[in-house]
């Protein structure tokens, strides 16, 4: 669906440190209201309540909202099933309000939301964005997200889209693959090897 | 509101929260002109509604068996403009909207303003029909004209009749192409013409009526020109409008108007003549439209003077003359649009239009000057040649049907004798019996397929491109194992007893060339899409330097075996023997691309070694779950096997600036593309791509001279980016020292 872009040099920005953010997972109705205001405001695809509604009842768990003195300035909205007998998070709406973008709020948010994901089984996240958001394509870049498809005309002014998709390591299916340590910090993860998932 | 019986009232009433039902508005006054039909009778259902959102508490759904929340996410609001079409309607009907006086006929009683709005209307038909091309709705485009949607009421106006008929039967001829192309999955927006009146089959009438038309206003031109230059007027003719001084600006005006439609119409039937035949006509057509719209252009002049009363900020830009023209509203087929949310489709820009026509044309013009080619390769080349243009939509429907036809080449050449000539079997072999073997006729479907599949947009054709891997592949065992079976193990070459075997030893490379000739166009296509980081370019280099070997040694394997044939034919025995020890120069070409991939694979890893150009750590994967997404569709049909993350870090692990071996690649590259120049002299496009090459390796080999310089890792203010400004596919280092 959709993420908010980081253009504006002309918009003031807040002056506010990472530590000040605050951020809640989806708690209930109250939340509602903040997240359609924070999506209609910044995106623009149309969305019925209906469709909030889909995605915060059915996996509260997975959306959250960015907090700065008790004011929203940023949200994620997701969901997470099965496709094709694969376990897939999705990734729906993405929104932090233009004083706020450049802080890493936006990538705090997603990175929270695909850590549960994570958590509860699932193998990939995917989304669709804009070829032409270059702030969002590199957010998820640096979350290890890639390009899988690029479709034609997919929002109704005509834009493509990227399907980005991010694939989480799996087990081996082959243990006897020796372990090669890159030196300069990641390694290939074998059979048992959880540490990429560690913090 | 509506209530009509046949609605679910489940639907009806599905409103979630208090302050969204309350208080819209936007509601429009309550109309008292909504007809009722045969089955459906309206009554005021808000004080029901009203009691029934009451009922709800915040956060409440109604539940319906077929109404669950997913469901619901397709609902709209009523009366939300950004999601209900019915609301977004001037008119609720053409009935409404022609009472209304939104349609005139004549448009005055003027003859000169008359005229006028003719060619305002024509001039926005065509900037809605290149929008249409362009991707949006017939409904919302062309057919926003009211006049199209009842062309018996414009009978008693010949020029607008004639041009309005001309203009359905042109649509229709071009959505019949479109749709009889089927590879518009993406683009299936422009098919979607439910409930249109496209027109019966009145094409040739509609030509007659145009060259009548066109008569009219040729002697209406001559006419005023004669009487201008004091000349005897042959024959009295009844002038087009009243003030002599406008007469020729406004015979012209209509008459290349008139024309382009006339030859374009012809362009479209000529294009569709079977096997090819009226191609030669057809670029005769297409020279007539671009000189049409070079003079449609040039009459913009004149008809803005005209227009003088209308000030810069009220211009509208989809006619010549600024005017808005008359008689169109978008809204009025909102209900047979696309089901998407309600949007008004900007239309383009009439001069966006013109340019949009003009590359259509010269695009079609392309198509129209192949000589249909009986090689599969060239055949192939042709259309990818055909694509770097980035051709739209209607052009790549024509190609497409023009190579195939039928399930045959132009129409014409079985695919079984495609296949047989192109791996280099001889004539009479493509009329044998084995072409019905269920694995033959399997690859026949692969083949067309494939080049139906490079006809389409360069997005969809990478993912269907991707997902046909696995079809060659497993088509090849197939015929693999079918071949063993029947002929058992004994398939030496020199074993001709049967041809059977024969077409078999010629094919089965053959099927193999193409196979990593798909895989390699996969990942190439991946750039033209922007579909690679910077960061992901080490390992699709590598990947395409895997493809590129096993390519370049199955066109080697398929090439010796033609010309092993062909060399029993002859019977120079000194020539053979010269032609064994000479590499074929299509395979030298692709052994100097293997350089450039290489040589850029191992520079980059080189980069990341030496820590110049390091991915980003992602929190959630590594390296390896990026590697077997990016090549899963390769990897699956083991293309090539035998290759794999691992394989790819051991050849990487120790690549560093401090030789000269990354400098070989890309010299060896040099040397072997001017090693071949001269074996592909007479073909200009070959010619292009190898100095292309040459410029890349070049280029590259001066940047790793700088970076080996300044001395790798103990230079910490390096850039290095990546352009593609010498190759689409194969990338040049700048390097900066910031």
């Amino acid at each position: 669906m959709e993420t908010s872009t980081k253009e504006d040099l002309e918009i003031k920005k807040v002056n506010c440190d990472a530590s000040e953010i605050e951020y809640v997972s989806y708690g209930g109705e109250h939340h509602l209201p903040l997240i359609m205001n924070l999506v209609d405001q910044e995106l623009s695809e149309p969305y019925s309540i209906f469709t909030y509604r889909y995605f915060v009842y059915l996996w509260p768990q997975l959306s959250f909202l960015a907090f700065h003195k008790g004011k929203c300035v940023g949200t994620v909205v997701c969901k997470m099933g099965d496709h094709r007998n694969v376990s897939r998070g999705y990734i729906a709406m993405l929104v932090v309000i233009k004083p706020y973008r450049g802080k890493g709020i936006a990538t705090e948010l997603v990175t929270r939301s695909i850590k549960v994901m994570m958590e509860s089984g699932c193998e990939e996240v995917t989304l669709e964005s804009e070829v032409t958001n270059k702030g969002a394509l590199a957010l998820y870049g640096r979350l290890g997200f890639i390009r899988a498809k690029r479709l034609f005309h997919y929002y109704l002014n005509g834009v493509d889209a990227f399907r980005l998709k991010l694939r989480f390591p799996r087990p081996e299916l082959h243990p006897s693959l020796p372990v090669m340590a890159d030196k300069y910090g990641s390694h290939i993860p074998s059979d048992h090897d959880n540490s990429a998932f560690e913090q | 509101m509506m209530s009509d019986p046949k609605f679910q009232a489940s639907e009806a009433f599905a409103m979630a929260s208090n302050d969204r039902a309350d208080g819209n508005a936007t509601v429009p006054p309550p109309r008292s002109a909504i007809h009722s039909g045969d089955n459906s009778l309206w009554a005021d259902a808000s004080p029901l509604l009203h009691a029934a959102c009451q009922d709800l508490k915040e956060g409440e759904l109604i539940h319906g068996d077929n109404f669950n929340l997913y469901a619901a996410m397709s609902a709209l609001e009523i009366m939300d403009p950004k999601m209900d079409s019915g609301i977004a309607c001037k008119y609720y009907s053409l009935e409404e909207a022609i009472e209304d006086g939104a349609a005139p006929i004549p448009f005055s009683v003027d003859k000169t303003t008359d005229v006028r709005c003719t060619i305002d209307i024509m001039d926005h038909l065509l900037a809605c029909e290149a929008t249409w091309h362009k991707g949006h709705s017939l409904a919302q485009t062309v057919y926003s004209c009211l006049y199209l949607l009842q062309t018996e009421r414009t009978s008693s106006h010949a020029l607008l009749h004639s041009y309005c008929k001309v203009i359905r039967a042109t649509c229709k001829e071009v959505l019949s192409v479109v749709s009889d192309a089927r590879t518009h999955e993406e683009e299936d927006v422009f098919t979607m013409s439910y409930g249109l009146p496209l027109g019966g089959n009145e094409d040739e009438k509609c030509l007659s009526m145009l060259n009548a038309v066109e008569e009219t206003v040729s002697r209406q031109l001559r006419a005023c020109k004669a009487s201008s230059s004091k000349k005897r007027v042959s024959e009295d003719i009844e002038p087009l409008q009243n003030n002599p001084d406008l007469e020729e600006g406004y015979c012209k005006a209509l008459l290349c108007r008139l024309r382009f439609r006339k030859h374009f119409y012809h362009l479209l039937i000529s294009m569709r003549r079977p096997q090819g035949r009226g191609l030669e006509l057809g670029r005769k057509h297409i020279s007539s439209c671009i000189a049409e719209i070079d003079s449609i252009r040039k009459s913009s002049a004149f008809l803005r003077a005209r227009a003088w009363e209308i000030s810069e900020q009220n211009r509208c830009n989809t006619t010549a003359s600024g005017s808005e023209p008359i008689g169109f509203d978008a809204s009025i087929n909102c209900r047979l649009a696309a089901p998407t949310p309600p949007r008004a489709i900007e239309i383009l820009c009439w001069e966006k239009a013109l340019d949009y026509f003009v590359k259509l044309l010269q695009d079609l013009d392309h198509i129209c000057s192949y000589t249909l080619d009986a090689s599969w390769e060239a055949a192939l080349l042709f259309v990818v040649n055909f694509q770097k243009s980035q051709p739209d939509l209607v052009s790549r429907a024509h190609l497409q049907i023009l190579l195939i036809q039928g399930g045959k080449l132009y129409g014409r050449d079985t695919i079984f004798s495609v296949i047989t000539r192109a791996a280099g079997l001889p004539e009479f072999t493509k009329s044998h019996i084995i072409q019905e073997n269920e694995f033959m006729v399997q690859l026949g479907q692969l083949v067309i397929n494939l080049l139906k599949i490079l006809c389409t947009n360069a997005a969809w054709q990478r993912r269907k491109l991707g997902k046909m891997l696995q079809d060659w592949r497993v088509t090849y065992v197939q015929l693999e194992l079918a071949f063993e079976k029947e002929f058992g193990e004994t398939s030496n070459i020199s074993n001709n007893k049967h041809t059977s075997i024969t077409i078999f030893q010629h094919i089965l490379p053959w099927v193999e060339e193409q196979t990593y000739w798909i895989a390699y166009r996969f990942l190439i296509l991946g750039f033209e899409l922007e579909l690679y980081s910077v960061h992901d370019y080490c390992m699709v280099y590598w990947y395409i330097y895997a493809v590129l070997t096993k390519l370049a040694e199955k066109k080697h394997i398929r090439m010796a075996i033609s010309s092993g044939t062909a060399k029993k034919k002859t019977k120079k025995k000194k020539d053979s023997l010269r032609d064994d020890y000479q590499i074929p120069a299509a395979v030298l070409f692709l052994q100097s691309q293997i350089y450039l991939a290489e040589g850029l694979s191992m520079m980059l890893a080189a980069l990341r070694n030496e820590q110049i150009l390091v991915p980003p750590q992602s929190p959630f994967n590594t390296e390896r779950e990026v590697f077997m997404q990016q090549f899963e569709l390769l990897q699956r049909a083991c293309l090539p096997d035998r290759v794999s993350y691992s394989t790819f870090k051991e050849s990487t692990l120790h690549a560093n600036f401090s030789t000269q071996v990354l400098s070989d690649h890309f010299k060896e590259a040099q040397r072997i593309a001017k090693e071949v120049k001269s074996s592909f002299a007479h073909d200009p496009d070959k010619m292009a791509e190898i100095r292309r090459m040459e410029q890349v390796a070049e280029h590259n080999n001066i940047a790793l001279n700088v970076i080996r310089q300044v001395g790798g890792a103990l230079e910490p203010c390096l850039k290095i980016s990546f352009t593609f400004t010498h190759h689409p596919f194969f990338a040049t280092a700048i390097v900066k020292r910031s």
